[in-house]
């Protein structure tokens, strides 16, 4: 037999009894033990997901379900790959997204929707007879049903409802407010829209629709760092997590990278592998600290006087001793230190004023368009004065000059930075300057020399329209404010480094405890890395920074750094403020969408800030006073009288900040009674407000007309989490019962408001209605009267994009809404249409008068070059000039419902646009209507695009925003180059015919396309990094100057000293004193309350999460070192109270040896719902972080109608500051866990 | 069908009208049907007295109170056993399957471990079989009437009947930890420490001695290799 036929030519037996040289053995018993194993982890579908509001981490995962239940989920890796040499993406993701599917089926889920059932049942009652209007109208008009339920919040007591009855009380409400009050006054809180945009957008279309307030979230949670607008007029941009790699030397400061930004921390880690040295400036020893090639701890909140020694060596050693030619021509061309500043003589002496403009010449230089607004300089090559491209005044009204071309007047220029040869200057003179370091509180060093320091600064003489005078460059006055002999000698000048002047090293040493020799060293390092780099240094900084007070003088030191090293718009280098990653990056796509854009104009926002400062009633509390933080150096001007609260006033009556409500008439009726006259809305609220008719509901926030009335909380815990000022929250908003220890301006007979009117009995429960969406019973739901089960994140359909990765990918229901929850587009499609049904009872098509402030990115911010009030006489009253403007809105009320499920034909007959650049829309708005589908009942609505669905919602944002559709980008950036008359197509060029879908993200994750919204690029050869257009593609910054603006020359900055960077201590909040008496015998000790984020939570969301209290200590926590608890007689896990005048709280301490003397930690935001006993001081449960907090207003975020100084939404505006807070700490010698069910009195 | 499991898990739905108005029908059945022990229906006529005479609104604010807010008294069986760990979602399919393969699908928005869904399914059994799902579930459910007992709400009673019907109920050793188990609210702080008491952490010249985790691995590595393995020629 032949050997073929012998030998298995296809198969190989598997009845080998051994392999491996006998090592390997076979055998053919059964196996089906294994399937026990494959079988715990089958699914049936794996969907891409996310975890959606409060994380920004934007990391994608895979969830896999089996039988419809969610089982596990795990990372996805499938992200775009980075180019070579780049480390990819992956991992992304943490221990918190991990344990999100266990969360889904947890207990504290809200399962159906829930009512206050005391307010339940008078419901019952009154709609037996009535109609749900007069239902409605029928509880708020009798006091004691009223109460019978607001005194009830936070109580318990709610009963189930079905969603038609749920749906038919709020719409009720609405629809009562609108026609009682006005619609302004039905507010609604959502924060960071970038996370789960078309749920932000569910709330706030329906309130845009209705004539209702959106609230903003970013200046409210501070993580708007002011200083970016101020300089940059840009809101926040900052450099993906990516570009860390492509750094040379990182200083993370205030920053906890490892413990908050997890996904991104290997990037931090494999920049330093690559070689990249780091500094970490942190007070306590944090996670991040050990990474650091050298760690700085200054005491807390005097981080402004670090950067202001750092910022005098780098400007000793590389702009004076040494010039490095980089860093010259960088800031030459991209700062606005070569511009002209005029010196404003008072009393002899002389102060930094306003910036030169080219009006202030006789012949307006030559400027006929916006003369007031172009910055002016110095020519090197003429020895002329020009009015350089690229200001403000270039913007608006004129086209093809707004750029960074080093040209005037289409000629080159070389801008002379500084006068300091004698052959440039005309002579040196003393300018002052305002010192701030000798108003520390005891818990700072005190540095007392005088609150003016005198400077030699070298001048020029010009003669202008109104006479001679002198002016000098920012540049010249920025070495001075820096404290640095340039050879001119003279006072509060130093030479060396080791001179006791204001801001040497040793200065510094001595207000932060950092060594001098450790600050000289640092700031050497970075410079000398941009220095070779060209820009490769990196500032990480964060929230550790920006929640003080004085958190724009942090901030600018910084600023400062980067800007005179040349890092700011290059790859590796720059600012990188990661707090609160707001970054919506198909933003142009989703305002449509979000406020409605596409059925009216202008939508009703309000800087969150102003309105739960006024409407919590914080205000009547206030210990700061306008003297306490006004310049020795001010100009003349009644600055120290008022109050916070009147500086706010006259913000919103000028058209600076806008207000909520807006008037005190319902601006429904005004609409009607401006028809009826027969003349335009602006002009008939112009009459009324000069004659008195009308009353702007700032001026007397407890006034009923005046109280916000229904308040719809979704995707945050407002009240958990966020609410600074909790207790005021509860007590003024709420009406319930609260922990407020300190008393109030009348009843303490203190200075009270000169503009606000005061009520001597303070209004308690203003709300009347509080509505939250959400899918777990966290504190602000405990709080609600009608609480709404929503979807989780692995139940609906949404985006996700973040700052820190350029990819956009969504959120997916893998499984249907447990429960009777539902998504958040649903629940307010569902109201919007309940509240069309309702509506006629009461409404019909109305004019309601929308007041709008002078916006950013118009050319309202050119509105106010000088500051004058209207009411004082200063000038006339013109909307949308010296006021806000007021403009008629319709609000089809009846077909509200049917408006909010299509796209409204304003997209195709004015079209979109963002920050100022604008195009035509018609072509997208079909592809839409192809897409999605036209409505096919007859109505307003009949052939329009289909908004039915989450993914229609998200079709429509991706359609209409240049970074998702490759051709609007194109568009975009052709409208831009008409501004900067440069050619900047090329950037979207290649990617023309992309249009990312939902089912591509679906997909995997898609990278962005580049657009003119955002100052960094999508690119294969370059890592996003803000600023990257401005230096690159030479189109300026949007602020006065066009560059970066390192000087504040309006009247308001130069009032409050903010002018030039400096060092203020923290602010005193007196606090303490009210409540020291509470603590009677105990052991005390008195600490800097801190709250950083934690690691085992995100915000509020998973501290309920018990397999995350397991990694923590299972419940609210502070932290403090052993020297403090040995001076309260405290040992770890203790119980403790922490308080002060705003409230109490409860905690056990965590005592620790990472912690610095003086301060407190306590992670924000742990619930009040787990773990947390009674206080001993107030009887009532221990409140949150926040308990201990209130807010304080700062006028300088106030200006507006000023360039990069004017109002945009999240842009800029009062921020609420929590970190200038002391606390008494003390141990609990008993500890009531107050779990009796609580015995609610009714209403009296 | 077992019509008394229909009765309890109405009573131990949401109260409604309808179930008020069902009270005289339930207590019918309970008699009639004699699944319960007498002292068993005895003890639970304070809950339906309550139930049937009570406000509604009051009832089901207390039963928002009991059984949505607090985690420690959830109707979900697994989320005493599971709670947010890796095994509910399998044991929810589990369940769901046993469901299934008695011939009935799970709808409405309630999920598979909800009690009132269990006792439906086991009143559409055969009682030998009902009784042996509820032998599995006996702890937990004798868990929940303690604690139920502790806030001394006559639901306890209901609990504590459906408890009595698993084959050797009663405190097994699962219920007598879950019970060990504090309610929400820690009060036994000294437990609470010992929980989280972990080996001491002593610094020495042996690299290995500090790391309480490298050391245990380390003594199992130190065990002597078996003659069978020392014979192996390397």
């Amino acid at each position: 037999m032949s050997h073929l036929l012998d030998r298995l030519n296809f198969f190989k037996s598997s009845r080998i009894d051994t392999f491996a040289g006998g090592h390997g053995q076979t055998t053919i018993e059964s196996r089906e033990w294994e399937e026990t194993y494959r079988n715990r982890w089958r699914h049936d579908k794996i969907v891409r997901s996310t975890h959606g509001v409060n994380c920004t981490g934007s990391c994608s995962w895979k969830i896999y379900v089996k039988s419809g239940i969610v089982t596990w989920e795990s990372q996805q890796t499938d992200y775009p790959r980075t180019r070579p040499d780049m480390p990819n993406h992956e991992p992304r993701g943490c221990a918190r997204g991990a344990s999100y599917s266990w969360y889904l089926y947890s207990a504290n889920r809200v399962k159906t929707p829930l009512i206050r059932g005391r307010l339940m049942k008078l419901w019952r009652e009154a709609r037996k007879t009535m109609s749900p209007v007069a239902a409605w109208a029928s509880i708020q008009a009798d006091p004691v049903k009223r109460a019978s339920y607001t005194k009830t919040r936070g109580k318990g007591g709610f009963v189930r409802a079905s969603w038609d009855e749920v749906t038919e009380m709020v719409a009720a409400a609405n629809a009562y407010t609108a026609k009682n009050y006005g619609p302004d006054r039905v507010f609604g809180f959502s924060p960071i829209p970038a996370m789960s945009m078309v749920s932000y957008a569910a709330g706030s279309r329906y309130l845009s629709l209705l004539g209702g307030t959106c609230m903003s979230f970013y200046d409210w949670y501070c993580d708007l760092p002011p200083a970016s607008p101020q300089t940059w007029g840009e809101q926040t941009d900052v450099p993906e997590s990516a570009d860390w790699y492509n750094s040379g030397y990182m200083i993370l400061w205030g920053s906890n990278v490892p413990q908050t930004r997890t996904p991104d921390a290997h990037f931090y880690t494999e920049a330093r592998y690559r070689g990249a040295k780091s500094a970490v400036v942190s007070p306590d020893y944090s996670e991040a600290a050990k990474f650091g090639d050298i760690w700085l701890n200054p005491q807390a909140g005097t981080d402004a006087a670090l950067a202001m020694a750092f910022g005098h060596v780098i400007l000793r050693e590389y702009h004076l001793d040494r010039q490095v030619p980089y860093f010259e021509d960088y800031t030459r061309q991209y700062s606005d230190f070569p511009m002209l500043v005029k010196l404003e003589e008072k009393d002899g002496k002389y102060v930094a004023g306003r910036m030169l403009r080219a009006a202030d010449f006789s012949d307006d230089l030559g400027q006929d368009n916006n003369p007031d607004w172009k910055t002016v300089g110095i020519d090197g090559k003429s020895g002329k004065v020009v009015v350089p491209n690229g200001s403000i005044g270039f913007r608006w009204g004129q086209e093809g000059t707004w750029n960074l071309e080093e040209k005037a007047a289409g000629a080159e220029t070389q801008l002379m930075t500084t006068l300091i040869l004698e052959q440039d200057r005309d002579d040196v003179v003393g300018v002052d300057f305002p010192y701030f370091g000798g108003e520390a509180n005891e818990h700072f060093v005190n540095d007392e020399r005088g609150d003016v320091l005198t400077r030699a600064v070298p001048v020029k003489r010009l003669v202008l329209k109104d006479g001679e005078t002198l002016v000098a460059t920012v540049f010249d006055l920025f070495c001075a404010n820096y404290g640095l002999d340039r050879g001119l000698g003279g006072d509060n000048v130093a030479v060396s480094y080791d001179a006791d002047v204001p801001f040497t090293p040793a200065w510094a040493e001595k207000i932060t405890g950092v060594g001098r020799d450790r600050i000289i060293a640092v700031a050497r390092e970075f410079a000398t890395n941009a220095e070779k780099t060209n820009g490769k240094s990196m500032v990480i900084l964060g929230a550790g920074l920006n929640h003080w007070y004085h958190m724009d003088m942090a901030y600018r030191g910084i600023i400062n750094m980067l800007v005179m090293c040349g890092c700011v718009g290059q790859s590796g280098g720059g600012w990188s403020h990661y707090v609160g990653q707001e970054k919506l990056r198909p933003q142009t796509g989703w305002t449509a969408l979000a406020f409605a854009l596409d059925w009216s104009r202008p939508p009703r926002q309000v800087n969150s800030t102003s309105v739960w400062y006024a409407h919590t009633d914080q205000w009547r509390y206030e210990t700061v006073s306008a003297g306490e933080i006004v310049s020795p150096t001010a100009p003349a001007g009644n600055w120290a009288d008022r109050s916070l609260i009147d500086y706010n006033i006259q913000a919103e009556r000028m058209g600076w900040l806008p207000s909520a409500p807006q008037l005190k008439t319902n601006p429904l009726e005004v609409g009607f009674a401006a028809k009826a006259a027969g003349i335009p809305a602006a002009d008939y609220v112009a009459q009324g407000l000069k004659s008195g008719r009308l009353e702007m509901s700032c001026e007397d926030p407890d006034a009923p007309e005046n109280w916000p009335r229904n308040l719809f909380v979704w995707r945050s815990n407002l009240l958990g989490s966020s609410g600074k000022g909790h207790e005021y929250f509860l007590r003024h908003l709420l009406g319930t019962d609260h922990g407020v220890l300190g008393k109030d301006l009348g009843e303490e007979g203190r200075q009270k408001p000169l503009e606000a009117k005061w009520h001597d009995e303070a209004p308690e429960g203003k709300l009347d209605l509080l509505v939250t969406l959400d899918f777990r019973m966290s504190t602000t739901c405990v709080y609600s009267d009608i609480v709404l089960p929503t979807a989780s994140w692995y139940e609906k359909d949404d985006l996700n994009t973040s700052d820190m990765h350029p990819f956009i990918h969504p959120l997916q229901a893998a499984v249907d809404p447990a429960y009777e929850s539902k998504t958040d587009w649903e629940i307010f499609k569902l109201i919007a249409k309940r509240f069309s049904d309702i509506a006629p009872e009461v409404l019909g098509v109305e004019s309601d008068v929308v007041a709008l402030p002078l916006q950013h990115d118009s050319p309202g911010e050119l509105a106010q070059s000088v500051v004058a009030d209207w009411k004082a006489g200063e000038c006339e009253l013109i909307p949308g000039k010296t006021a806000p403007n007021y403009i008629a809105v319709e609000r089809d009320y009846p077909n509200l419902g049917r408006k909010f499920a299509s796209v409204g034909p304003l997209m195709e007959k004015i079209g979109n646009g963002g920050k100022g650049i604008a195009w035509e829309t018609k072509e997208e708005v079909h592809h839409l209507q192809e897409l999605n589908g036209r409505v096919a009942d007859e109505g307003v609505t009949q052939g329009l695009a289909r908004l039915d669905t989450a993914i229609d919602a998200a079709e429509m944002i991706l359609m209409l925003a240049p970074e998702t559709n490759g051709e609007v980008a194109v568009k975009a950036w052709e409208a831009l180059e008409k501004m900067t008359g440069r050619e900047h197509k090329h950037l979207a060029a290649a990617k023309q015919d992309e249009k990312i879908r939902f089912r591509d993200i679906a997909a995997q994750p898609r990278k962005i396309i580049s657009s003119p919204t955002w100052s960094g690029i999508e690119s294969e050869e370059v890592s996003y990094n803000a600023g990257y257009t401005n230096v690159h593609e030479l189109i300026p910054w949007r602020t006065l100057s066009g560059r970066q603006q390192l000087y504040q020359d309006h009247e308001w900055m130069r009032a409050f000293g903010e002018s030039f960077v400096s060092w203020r201590p923290p602010v005193d909040l007196k606090t303490i004193a009210p409540a020291a008496g509470k603590a009677g015998s105990s052991k005390t000790v008195v600490l800097n309350f801190i709250t950083p984020h934690q690691k085992w939570g995100i915000h509020s969301t998973y501290s309920d999460n018990l397999l995350m209290l397991t990694l923590n200590r299972g419940g609210p926590v502070v932290w403090i070192s052993e020297t403090d608890a040995k001076k309260a007689g405290l040992v770890d896990n203790d119980w403790v109270e922490v308080f002060n005048a705003n409230g109490v709280l409860t905690a056990r301490a965590v005592v620790s040896q990472r912690i610095r003397e003086g301060t407190i930690f306590m992670y924000h935001a742990q619930e009040k719902i787990v773990n947390t006993p009674g206080s001993q001081i107030t009887g009532k449960r221990g409140g949150i972080h926040n308990s201990v907090t209130r807010t304080v207003l700062k006028p300088t975020h106030m200006i507006g109608g000023y360039a990069q100084l004017s109002y945009g939404f999240n842009y800029y505006g009062t921020v609420g500051s929590n970190r200038d807070e002391f606390v008494i700490v003390r141990k609990m010698d008993k500890v009531d866990w107050l779990d009796t069910p609580a015995k609610v009195e009714a209403a009296e | 069908m077992i019509q008394t499991f229909k009765a309890l898990s109405a009573l131990l739905s949401y109260p409604s009208a309808e179930l008020q108005q069902a009270i005289p029908e339930i207590r019918e059945i309970l008699a009639h049907e004699a699944v319960l022990k007498p002292a068993g229906i005895k003890a639970m006529q304070p809950l339906l007295d309550g139930l049937s005479t009570g406000d509604l609104f009051d009832l089901q604010e207390a039963y928002v109170l009991l059984f949505d807010r607090s985690r420690t008294l959830s109707l979900n069986l697994f989320e005493h056993i599971h709670g947010e760990s890796r095994d509910r979602g399998g044991a929810m399919l589990d369940l769901l399957e046993t469901y299934r393969a008695g011939g009935f699908d799970l709808v409405g928005p309630e999920l598979p471990d909800h009690l009132p869904v269990l006792l439906e399914y086991l009143a559409t059994q055969p009682m030998e079989a009902a009784r042996e799902i509820l032998t599995d579930a006996g702890p937990i459910v004798a868990a929940l009437a303690e604690r139920l007992a502790r806030r001394e709400t006559p639901y306890a009673a209901a609990l504590a009947a459906i408890a009595g019907l698993g084959a050797g109920a009663d405190t097994s050793g699962v219920a007598a930890s879950l019970l060990a188990q504090p309610d929400d609210n820690p009060e036994d702080l000294a437990a609470l420490d010992a929980v989280w008491e972990e080996a001491q952490v002593t610094f020495t010249p042996d690299p290995n001695a500090g790391c309480p985790i490298s050391r245990d691995i380390l003594s199992k590595m130190d065990v002597p290799l078996s003659p069978a393995r020392a014979g192996t020629p390397q």
